[in-house]
């Protein structure tokens, strides 16, 4: 091809570990080991043992400084070609789909024949700092020369500076746990606590029935002996779920987010296979679908007044207008949960005249979606989110069902992160 | 000769002790005991552990050097026995050799069982060969074949010869500097249960005749495996010679080259003193 053309690039499938909840099952595993394993797992299903792809690209969130070659680290672990060049890249929640979205790009670009996007997250080998204080004392010292300026330097160290800093799930900015900000988004847009509870029962029941239909046989490898998402409830009910107590919100007695509406923190990887379709025809490969687009937004949480999660609902209408698509045309939706209330309140605002006018400068709503299209297979409340690995799962496990449905079917895939960003993409089959 | 089930791994420490004191005066032909434990189930946690003492990926496929961890206790039970014709304090670990037979995961119950054999005569005393045979689901997946000397030992009349070389070809390159820190003798032995006062510390070592404490061979062993994560066949023979001890602290270097469809690897002090040297080839 001439560089000037881009092509479309093919998802020929993933692979990702069973994800745990935290401190759990894979409590002694590292990002190194579980993107390691899950790259073994993606070679060997699909035979790419010694064989060198264009360009690995995947990422952690919370990663130890150490880890900061994680990605060409783990393929140099794997049964990968040690020729086969990667590199890390970090958006929060966004990691995985934007690391898919680059590989593809490259594709598209004929820069790349093949490449593997995933991510990988842990929050129980999670990294721990010392305090700046400390941090800064030990510098000094490192770099005293005489006694005096070691004493001196010493003498900086307190008691209370000796406990590490743990990495907390709140904003920088703000202080506030991305949590306590969603609770706010939610009575923003008045989003009940039974519609959240209807929405999570129906993630588990998606994900189950999934399991059960053997669907997630080819996407995911058992790992320490786990074999299922440790936190997947098949069982679960509105009823039961009723009884938790909120725990987001708190200071408003009507408040509606509970651990059971709102994902756990969680551990896991995840990795998508992308190539041209010449390089999937040489290997004998079968598409599953074709990337179409993708599209990042942004939204000032801090000073501006939009809620934290909400950049999708911002990112969607200008993929949509890109590509002469309506959000109605779509067969499946994939919209992370990071919460219920996430959910329900970007489908509520593209509902809502008021907001497609006001914020994002729409004529029309682009109105209601068809919610038996919405997370057909289950989503994070089920699965669990270890942030970056959400987006490989989601890709993957899109792909595939596009790809059940027959050529021709798209799909959307809706994330929010961290720092009030947003990755949305479109698959097609 | 049957084997003999034990119901739990015997502890080391014990068994270090009895074999201490009852050290002297022994002889004799190797006893014909075959210690075995079946249903063993691998303690993740405890594959965590060695994983990351040996910096092996956690993976669950079992690495090829954890079995040994299990087999070992059985096989100390041998050599503590007083029917065993060597003195376990002293005895120097020369050659390992590990076959896998097919990967194996860390979720089927292991079948594990020791025996000793191959007396045989050394020019600086008496090797003995001390075997571990594992099996999964009825299958055997796992064998090796520990060889100690004892110097200054007897092999009885007409054994045959020791045979503890491991030949590999030129290594001209280094490929990886290790800083084996001064404790790593007592963090392996925390998760290999061989406490054998040689690796755990200065005093205890200069007892045996060694300046300082010195590095198990089987964890060298198994970093070099690790060092080569990803690169190995599904199905080898992984065998080492133990040459010089490997003295704690220590930098020392690593030298691989491919050879035969697997590897020919080397660990080598900073002047080029060998303290590993071996071969991975695909059976």
């Amino acid at each position: 091809m001439s560089p000037t053309q881009p092509r479309r690039a093919a998802v020929l499938g993933g692979n990702r570990i069973p994800f745990a909840r935290s401190n759990s099952a894979y409590a002694q595993a590292s990002n190194q080991d579980m993107l390691t394993a899950t790259l073994d797992g993606l070679v060997a299903r699909f035979g790419l043992q010694g064989r060198q792809v264009g360009e690995v690209v995947a990422g952690a969130v919370l990663k130890h400084a150490r880890d900061f070659n994680l990605t060409r680290e783990s393929v140099l672990g794997s049964r990968l070609s040690a020729a086969t060049p990667a590199y890390d890249v970090q958006q929060a929640c966004g990691t995985g789909l934007e690391a898919t979205v680059l590989v593809a790009n490259k594709i598209a670009l004929g820069q790349i024949e093949s490449g593997i996007a995933g991510g990988v997250d842990t929050t129980s080998d999670a990294p721990l700092a010392v305090g700046d204080d400390l941090r800064r004392a030990l510098i000094a010292l490192n770099n005293a020369k005489t006694l005096g300026q070691r004493l001196k330097a010493l003498g900086r160290i307190r008691p209370g500076s000796l406990v590490p800093e743990i990495p907390r799930n709140a904003e920088p900015r703000t202080g506030l746990a991305m949590g306590e900000h969603q609770a706010i988004t939610a009575r923003e847009w008045g989003i009940g606590r039974e519609e959240q509870d209807e929405l999570t029962v129906r993630s588990h029941r998606n994900l189950a029935a999934a399991y059960e239909r053997g669907f997630l046989d080819d996407l995911v490898t058992p790992y320490l002996g786990l074999t299922r998402d440790q936190n997947l409830r098949p069982d679960t009910t509105v009823e039961k779920l009723a009884r938790l107590k909120p725990v987001f919100g708190t200071d408003d007695p009507a408040a509606t987010m509970t651990a059971g509406n709102s994902t756990p923190l969680s551990d896991g990887a995840s990795a998508v296979l992308l190539s041209s379709d010449e390089w999937a025809a040489e290997h004998g490969l079968p598409v599953l679908a074709h990337l179409v687009d993708a599209q990042t937004a942004a939204v000032d949480y801090v000073h501006g007044g939009e809620g934290l999660l909400m950049a999708p609902a911002y990112a969607v209408p200008v993929l949509l207008a890109r590509n002469g698509l309506t959000l109605q045309d779509f067969d499946f939706y994939e919209i992370h949960e990071a919460f219920a209330s996430t959910v329900l309140a970007t489908l509520k605002a593209w509902e809502d005249p008021a907001f497609c006018k006001e914020r994002l400068g729409l004529d029309a709503p682009l109105g209601p979606i068809d919610r038996s299209k919405l997370n057909v297979n289950g989503s994070s409340l089920a699965a669990g989110h270890p942030f970056a690995a959400t987006g490989g799962r989601i890709v993957a496990s899109l792909a595939k069902q596009l790809h059940e449905a027959g050529p021709g079917r798209r799909g959307l895939i809706s994330v929010c992160a961290a720092g009030g960003q947003g990755v949305v993409a479109i698959l097609e089959s | 000769m049957a084997a003999t089930v034990l119901d739990a791994a015997p502890d080391l420490g014990a068994l270090y002790a009895r074999a201490a004191l009852t050290a002297w005066g022994r002889g004799g032909d190797l006893p014909a005991t075959r210690p075995a434990r079946t249903g063993v189930a691998v303690d993740r946690p405890h594959l965590a552990a060695y994983a990351r003492v040996c910096r092996l990926p956690l993976a669950d496929v079992l690495p090829a050097t954890y079995p040994h961890v299990l087999a070992f206790p059985l096989q100390m039970a041998l050599m503590a026995d007083r029917a065993f014709p060597l003195a376990l304090p002293g005895l120097v670990h020369v050659r390992n050799t590990v076959e896998v037979l097919a990967p194996f995961g860390a979720d089927a119950p292991l079948d594990l069982e020791v025996w000793a054999e191959r007396l045989a005569a050394h020019r600086s005393g008496a090797t003995v060969d001390l075997c571990a045979s594992v099996s999964a689901g009825g299958a055997e997946v796992w064998r090796s074949r520990s060889t100690y000397l004892a110097r200054g030992a007897r092999a009885p009349e007409g054994a045959p010869a020791s045979d503890v070389e491991v030949p590999v070809g030129d290594l001209p390159r280094a490929v990886a500097t290790w800083r084996v820190p001064a404790d790593a003798g007592r963090r392996y032995a925390r998760v290999s249960g061989d406490v054998n006062p040689i690796h755990l510390g200065r005093l205890p070592a200069r007892a045996f005749g060694f300046p300082r404490a010195i590095a198990h061979g089987t964890w060298t062993a198994a970093r070099v495996l690790g060092a080569l994560a990803g690169r190995l066949p599904d199905a080898f023979v992984y065998d080492v010679a133990f040459r010089r001890p490997l003295l704690l602290p220590s930098t020392v270097r690593l030298a691989t080259s491919p050879a035969g469809g697997g590897w020919d690897v080397a660990v080598r002090d900073v002047r080029g003193g060998e303290h590993l040297a071996g071969t991975v080839r695909p059976r």
